[in-house]
C-alpha cells in the first residue's frame, strides 16, 4: 500500500509518500506527480520503507521533466532502505538529496 | 496449482508411459508367445523371467543410480561433479552390459538343467536364452540414457524411444515369433533395444541437453552409483528371485502344467513396475529439493507421489477384481480349467497392487535421500521375503489360491514391519520420511503465479518475515524484497502473455545465513549474469543487485530455471 500526500503552493509542490513505492503502486506516484506548472519539487519519502525499480523509473521521470523547463526537485528524509537502492543505482550522485 | 505440482504433472505422464511401456514390454514376450505358439510358449517365457529380471536389475542399478546422484549434484550446483557421475554412470551402463551377455552365456546350460522341465519347453528355453544375450547387452545402456534424458528434462524424447520399442515389442515381434519361433521373439527385445538407443542419443544433440561427458573413470564412482540404486533395483533382482523360486515351486507342488497360471499371477505382480513411475516422476524435483535441504517441498512432493500412487494402484486393481478375464485372454490361456483357475488366481494377486505400489515408492524416497539400506529394505520384505515366507505357510495347504493370496498379503505386511522397523531404529521423530518438521527450519516457501499484484505481494510478505519474525536489519529485509520482486518482474516480462508458475524458498539457516531459491518455468536465462544486456531500468537495477550479492548462482534443473541467492 502507498499514499500520497500532495501540498501545493504556487509553483511549489510537496508529495510526502508513505509505503511501498513498487510496481503496482509506482503508477499511482506518477499520477501525483503532475508537474505543470511546478518548478520546485519537494518529495518527502521519510515515510517510504520500500522502493523498487518502478519507483526509481518515476524519479527519473519527474527529474528529466523539471531539468526541462528549469525546475529542480530534492529528495528529504530518505530512509536507510530506499538510500542504499539509490547508492546502488547511481542515483544519488544526480539527484538532490537532502 | 503449485510450481510443484505442475511440475510433477509434467513428468506423470512420461514416467508412467515409460513404466506402462517396460511392463508391456515384460509382458509382451508372454503375450506373443502365449498367443502365437501356445500354453508351451507361456511356460518358457516364465521359466525366463528371472534372467529378465536380473538384466533389469543391472539396468536399473546404472540408470537409476546416475541420475539421482546426477540429480543431486545439480541440486548442489556442482556441475562438473554431476558431469563425472554421468561419464562414469555410462562407462558403468557398458561395463555391465558386456559382463551380463557372457554371464549369462555361461549360465545357459546349468540354468536349463536346474528349471526341471524336458522335452519341448527345455529346447524352448536354450533357444529363448541364446537369443535374448544381444538385449541383455544392449539394455543397462539403454536405460542409462532414457534415466539421464528424463533427469535432463527430455520427457519428450523418453516417450519416443519407449515408443519405438513397445512397437518393435508388441507388433514387429509378431511376425519375428510366426518366423523363427523363440528365436525370432529373443532376438527382437535386442533390435528394440537398439532402436531405442538411436532414438535416445538425439537428446545429445540438442540446445537443450545439459548432460556433457568429460574425461573421467572411477570405479569408485561405480560402486557410488551402485550404492545409491541399490535399493531401487532390488525390486528386479527380488522378483527374479521370487520368480525363480514360484516357478520351482509350482513345478513341484502343482506340475508344469500350471506354469501358465503362474504367468497371469507374475504378470500382475509385475505391475507395480507401472506404479515405480510415480517415485519416477517425483525423482526430478526431490532429488533438488533434497540437494537444497529443502524438507518442506520435499515432503510435500512426497505427499503429491503418495496420493497419486494411491489412487492409480486402487484403479488398477478394482478393473482386474472387475475384469480378470482381460489378463487371462491376453496371456493366451484358452483351455477352460486352466483358465478358471488363472481368472481366480488374477483377482487374489491384483488385491497386492495398493501395497506394491507404496513399497515401490517407499523404496524411490529412501533412494532419493541415500538411505539404501531402508530402500533395499523395504523391497527385500515387500517383493520377495515376506511373500516367500507367506507362501512356504501356504504350502502346507496345498492349495494353489492360498499361494496366491499369500502373494497378495507379503506387500502389506512389508510395509508395517518396515514403518516398525525405522520407529525402533531411529525413534518417532520425523518418523518415516526422515524430514524435520516445518518449524524446525526457518524456511517458507512462496507459491506463485506471475502477475503484478503476486510478485509485490510475496515481496512485501518476504520483507516482512525476515525483519519481523527472523529479526534481520531493514536494509537487508529491504533488499531482499527488492531482489525478489525484480527478479520475479524481469521473469515476467521475458515470458509475455504466458502462463508461468514459480516457487520461492527463503531459508536461513543457524548461522543466520539467509538463501533465497527462485524456481520459474519460463524462458531459461541466467539472471545471475552481472554483464548480461542491459535495456531498461529494472535489468539495470537487476544488474547492480547482482553485483551486490557475490554469492549468487544460476542453474538450468530438469528444464527448469533455479537461481540462488546468498544474502
Amino acid at each position: 500500500m502507498m499514499e500520497v500526500k500532495a501540498t501545493k503552493s504556487g509553483a511549489q509542490l510537496t508529495l510526502a509518500v508513505k509505503g511501498r513505492v513498487d510496481t503496482t503502486t509506482a503508477p499511482d506516484l506518477s499520477e501525483a506527480l503532475a508537474l505543470d506548472g511546478i518548478s520546485d519539487l519537494t518529495l518527502d519519502l521519510g515515510e517510504v520503507d520500500y522502493m523498487s525499480s518502478a519507483g526509481l523509473r518515476c524519479l527519473l521521470t519527474a527529474q528529466k521533466t523539471l531539468a526541462q523547463h528549469g525546475g529542480t526537485m530534492k529528495l528529504v528524509h530518505v530512509g536507510a532502505v530506499v538510500r542504499e537502492v539509490l547508492d546502488m543505482t547511481g542515483f544519488s550522485d544526480f539527484l538532490t538529496i537532502i | 496449482m503449485t510450481f510443484a505440482a505442475a511440475k510433477f504433472r509434467k513428468f506423470l505422464p512420461a514416467a508412467m508411459f515409460a513404466m506402462v511401456v517396460e511392463f508391456l514390454m515384460e509382458l509382451s514376450s508372454s503375450v506373443v508367445c502365449g498367443n502365437l505358439i501356445g500354453e508351451e510358449g507361456l511356460s518358457v517365457v516364465n521359466l525366463m523371467q528371472p534372467a529378465m529380471g536380473l538384466v533389469a536389475f543391472f539396468a536399473l542399478l546404472t540408470g537409476t543410480g546416475t541420475s539421482v546422484l546426477y540429480a543431486t549434484e545439480m541440486g548442489r550446483f556442482d556441475r562438473r561433479r554431476a558431469s563425472e557421475l554421468l561419464t562414469q554412470g555410462l562407462w558403468s551402463a557398458l561395463m555391465f552390459g558386456g559382463a551380463l551377455a557372457l554371464a549369462l552365456a555361461l549360465a545357459r546350460e546349468p540354468a536349463c538343467a536346474a528349471f526341471g522341465v524336458s522335452g519341448s519347453v527345455l529346447a524352448g528355453v536354450r533357444e529363448f536364452w541364446l537369443w535374448f544375450l544381444p538385449c541383455a547387452a544392449l539394455k543397462p545402456v539403454m536405460f542409462f540414457f532414457v534415466s539421464m534424458c528424463y533427469a535432463d528434462g527430455d520427457d519428450r524424447i523418453c516417450a519416443y524411444a519407449y515408443a519405438v520399442q513397445l512397437v518393435g515389442c508388441c507388433l514387429l515381434s509378431v511376425p519375428l515369433t510366426m518366423a523363427f519361433g523363440f528365436a525370432g521373439c529373443a532376438g527382437g527385445l535386442g533390435l528394440w533395444q537398439l532402436a531405442a538407443l538411436a532414438v535416445l542419443v538425439q537428446h545429445l544433440r540438442k540446445k537443450a541437453n545439459s548432460l556433457k561427458f568429460v574425461k573421467h573413470f572411477s570405479f569408485g564412482d561405480t560402486l557410488r552409483i551402485c550404492r545409491c540404486s541399490a535399493g531401487d533395483a532390488s525390486v528386479k533382482l527380488c522378483q527374479a528371485g521370487l520368480f525363480l523360486a514360484l516357478n520351482l515351486y509350482v513345478v513341484a507342488h502343482f506340475g508344469e502344467g500350471s506354469l501358465p497360471v503362474l504367468a497371469v499371477v507374475i504378470a500382475i505382480f509385475s505391475m507395480c513396475e507401472i506404479f515405480d513411475g510415480v517415485g519416477t516422476a517425483a525423482q526430478p524435483l526431490a532429488s533438488v529439493y533434497i540437494g537444497e535441504r529443502n524438507d518442506r517441498l520435499t515432503r510435500r512432493i512426497m505427499v503429491y507421489a503418495a496420493k497419486t500412487a494411491v489412487w492409480a494402484s486402487v484403479a488398477m486393481m478394482l478393473v482386474l477384481l472387475a475384469f480378470p478375464q482381460l489378463v487371462v485372454r491376453l496371456e493366451g490361456i484358452r483351455e477352460v480349467a486352466l483358465a478358471a483357475e488363472a481368472r481366480t488366481a488374477v483377482r487374489l494377486a491384483s488385491l497386492s497392487l495398493p501395497g506394491l505400489a507404496m513399497v515401490m515408492l517407499l523404496n524411490s524416497y529412501y533412494t532419493f535421500i541415500a538411505k539404501e539400506g531402508l530402500a533395499t529394505t523395504v523391497t527385500v520384505l515387500g517383493t520377495a521375503a515376506i511373500p516367500l515366507a507367506l507362501i512356504m505357510v501356504a504350502g502346507l495347504s496345498e492349495s494353489m489360491a492360498w499361494t496366491w493370496a499369500a502373494i497378495a498379503a507379503g506387500p502389506y505386511l512389508a510395509l508395517a514391519a518396515t514403518m516398525y522397523l525405522i520407529k525402533a531404529k531411529y525413534g518417532r521423530a520425523n518418523w518415516p520420511l526422515f524430514l524435520s518438521r516445518p518449524r524446525e527450519r526457518k524456511q517458507r516457501v512462496f507459491d506463485l503465479k506471475l502477475d503484478e499484484q503476486t510478485i509485490c505481494a510475496v515481496a512485501a510478505k518476504i520483507g516482512k518475515f525476515l525483519r519481523i519474525c527472523q529479526g534481520m536489519n531493514e536494509k537487508r529485509a529491504g533488499l531482499s524484497s527488492l531482489l525478489v520482486e525484480e527478479t520475479l518482474m524481469t521473469v515476467k516480462e521475458r515470458n509475455r502473455g504466458k502462463k508461468i508458475n514459480a516457487e520461492l524458498t527463503v531459508d536461513r539457516n543457524d548461522s543466520k545465513e539467509l538463501t533465497i531459491t527462485i524456481r520459474d518455468d519460463g524462458e531459461i536465462f541466467d539472471i545471475t549474469d552481472a554483464d548480461a544486456a542491459v535495456n531498461s531500468l529494472r535489468l539495470y537495477l537487476v544488474a547492480n543487485i547482482m553485483t551486490a550479492l557475490p554469492a549468487r548462482r544460476n542453474m538450468t534443473t530438469t528444464g527448469f530455471n533455479r537461481n540462488c541467492f546468498k544474502i
